[in-house]
């Protein structure tokens, strides 16, 4: 008898963990208010831990589903996006490279939906160059907050940023989807 | 409230934490690449892996040069 589908409940360890990362925005912008630069990078530290985490916590409790990488990649979204414009907002990080950070990012969360679109189903598109892209901005925001060569990081990440979404756009609106 | 600890000591730990997690970042990924080098490139997951691992090696030195950059020595 073939074996039923194995329903994952939204309400796991590894959504737990990703949504924990939610909690250290308000002290991240409370030390970014008050000009606390150690404080405030411990806190995008702790987040950058936790999405690391989530995926470890998921495949040790076997609980990896299409929302938990949505969840999680909304989360990355919210969390490192939030954290660029505050970054911005008090001259803690240039604007020019946040705002084509964001415009990018905006881009590619929409190309998503258009693959899941294409794919028929709740799916996120796996891109290994943004999946270190990702990682990357969370270091932005560190390095934005520890003032360590905010300039450099941030107009190399820009291009790096166009060249990954151009590539992933080809991916996800032109080539077929896998099945 | 003051900070966690002094200027010079939060410097270099940034610098040792970056570059660690940089240099160790480019040598993953470039042996990611070396093993999978011989895998068939028609297949589109086997070339998105192989543009991810070399963006990874990019990412990856241009964090080493970032610290080289901010203790003058680049």
């Amino acid at each position: 008898m073939a074996e039923a589908a194995r329903v994952v409940s939204p309400w796991n360890p590894a959504n737990a963990v990703t949504a924990s990362r939610f909690l250290t925005l308000p002290p991240l912008f409370w030390a970014i208010d008050t000009g606390h630069h150690q404080y405030a990078t411990l806190f995008i530290l702790v987040c950058g831990v936790l999405d690391k985490l989530d995926g470890f916590v998921a495949k040790v409790f076997d609980c990896r589903s299409a929302f938990g990488e949505i969840f999680d990649a909304i989360t990355d979204g919210i969390c490192y996006g939030a954290g660029l414009i505050v970054c911005a907002a008090y001259g803690w990080a240039p604007a020019i490279p946040v705002a084509a950070i964001i415009l990018l990012g905006l881009v590619n969360t929409s190309l998503r939906f258009v693959y899941a679109k294409r794919a028929g189903r709740t799916t996120n598109y796996k891109s290994y160059a943004m999946e270190r892209l990702v990682a990357y901005t969370g270091w932005l925001i560190g390095f934005a907050t520890s003032g360590f060569e905010v300039t450099f990081f941030y107009w190399c990440f820009v291009p790096l940023m166009m060249i990954i979404v151009g590539y992933d756009a080809k991916r996800m609106l032109i080539d077929p989807v896998p099945s | 409230m003051n900070e966690l600890m002094s200027a010079t000591a939060f410097n270099w730990f940034i610098t040792l934490l970056t570059g660690g997690v940089a240099g160790a970042w480019t040598i993953y990924d470039a042996i990611n690449l070396l093993r999978t080098r011989n895998a068939d490139r028609a297949n589109p997951i086997v070339r998105d892996k192989h543009f991810g691992y070399v963006m990874g090696m990019v990412i990856g030195v241009l964090g080493i040069i970032g610290c080289l950059r901010f203790h003058n020595m680049l």
